[in-house]
């Protein structure tokens, strides 16, 4: 008797143990691609890159819900949905992509070991072939998704070559190498590789800050040579983005919905709580929810080559 | 018939001023203030050397270090990276990989974070330098 007691107790702690360190859930934007971007929430050990100067680098996981996880890579992923490009939360993912077409983008807390800032990158890592990371310091964005997923959006572009999007005056003296879209005070809109934290930010053809002599167009340097990524094929990005689940009616209760596929979904709360999960079929579905959870809810849904997610005011 | 000809003349001039604005879209055109010529046989040094390594790259232009880290992916991409000890603290990162068709590239960058400058090997006209630029072109955030 005792002995199966200690048994009990040991599969406790240990379902405990997995609960505490569990792996981000795993999503993948554009499965069918070789090049990859890797989303790291889980944290890591650094070692053998030009930022150990000072020895091994420990990231502590993210600590993020599986909610607020889900909600930041759909972000992401809707800024690279131009491309054949798979931004992935899964490191076998990673582990298969093609050395020279994959980077790493490790979500983390605290950047003390570097400075006081919303990340760091090297320029065109993602061909370097040495797995050298690029780095999104939580703290620094006080924590908001939304600041963290624009940061690791502008981090994988410098990743990809790209340089800062930058404003010059009639002369070509530059006023600011960050450019937050000032030169229009009307337009809503700014370079994602400026300041994209504040106004719907987009990838942008600009002067970059290597000079107002050069035009730099983001999506082009993106899709074209060294990293030779190339565009999503006409009619993919329909069949991938949000459009594969619509919601069609939403009372308390219950959601019902679309789905172009046959798919796994969960619902989860703001506070990455899971509130059900179970499959769609292609076609009309309804999904029951407790008429008491009331405010944002995510809804989660993926398939065997595309997944994504949407916000959900209930 | 002359008319034509300045026309055509035009039209060609325009055309290869495109094609040349358009090649400024390269991460290549970084703006530098020193570049140094090495050669390719140089550069694969650096991948047989020992732990301990010392390689004159160019005259002048010598790496005294020890390899960090070195890794190898089936042998189409080596990419070591070395901790210098002539310029304290500075990492040389440096990668040779080979194409389908067989045929060698090299990357690299000499950085030290947070330094004002840094280096990276560009390759032009199958020939390679260490161009010196601001380290906010290779390192950023």
């Amino acid at each position: 008797m005792k002995k199966y007691f200690i048994h009990i107790i040991v599969c406790l702690l240990l379902c405990l143990h997995v609960n505490v360190f569990a792996q981000s859930p795993l999503l993948n934007s554009y499965s069918g691609a070789a090049a990859t971007v890797y989303l790291d929430f889980d944290g890591a050990e650094v070692n053998g890159t030009i930022w150990n100067e000072q020895g091994l680098i420990h990231a502590a996981p993210s600590g993020l819900s599986a909610a607020s996880i889900t909600w930041i890579h759909k972000l992401i992923s809707d800024h690279f949905k131009l491309f054949n490009l798979n931004i992935t939360t899964d490191p076998a993912v990673y582990e298969r992509a093609p050395i020279r077409q994959r980077t790493r983008i490790i979500i983390t807390p605290d950047g003390s070991w570097y400075g006081q800032v919303p990340g760091v990158s090297a320029i065109g890592s993602f061909i370097w072939g040495d797995d050298t990371p690029a780095w999104v310091f939580m703290n620094a964005l006080g924590n908001n998704p939304f600041f963290i997923a624009a940061s690791a959006t502008h981090q994988i572009g410098h990743t990809l070559g790209l340089q800062h999007q930058s404003l010059y005056d009639g002369y070509g003296v530059m006023i600011t190498e960050l450019s937050g879209g000032e030169n229009n005070i009307l337009s809503n809109e700014a370079p994602l590789m400026g300041i994209p934290f504040y106004k719907q930010a987009e990838w942008k053809d600009g002067h970059p800050s290597t000079g107002v002599q050069n035009i730099q167009s983001d999506t082009a340097m993106i899709a074209g040579a060294p990293n030779y990524i190339g565009y999503r094929k006409t009619g993919e990005e329909t069949a991938s983005s949000e459009n594969a689940v619509k919601i069609e009616k939403q009372e308390p209760g219950s959601l019902e919905l679309n789905s172009s596929g046959n798919y796994s979904y969960r619902l989860f709360d703001i506070s990455g709580r899971l509130l059900t999960q179970g499959n769609l079929k292609t076609g009309y579905n309804e999904i029951r929810t407790n008429p008491i959870s009331t405010g944002v809810i995510v809804l989660q849904w993926s398939g065997e080559s595309i997944s994504g997610a949407q916000k959900i005011i209930n | 018939m002359n008319t034509l000809k300045t026309i055509l003349s035009g039209l060609c001039l325009l055309c290869s001023l495109l094609l040349s604005a358009q090649e400024k879209n390269t991460q290549a055109e970084l703006p530098y203030s020193n570049k140094i010529e090495v050669s390719d046989r140089a550069l694969e040094s650096l991948f047989l050397a020992p732990e301990n390594i010392s390689v004159e790259l160019a005259p002048g232009f010598r790496i005294n270090g020890k390899i960090e880290n070195k890794s190898d992916h089936g042998n189409s991409v080596i990419s070591i990276l070395i901790k210098l000890n002539n310029t304290e603290g500075s990492m040389l990162s440096i990668s040779r990989y080979k194409d389908p068709q067989g045929i060698i590239y090299y990357t690299g960058h000499l950085l030290k974070l947070h330094e004002p400058d840094g280096m990276m090997l560009v390759e032009k006209d199958k020939r390679y330098y260490f161009i010196e630029t601001q380290q906010r072109f290779l390192v950023t955030e």
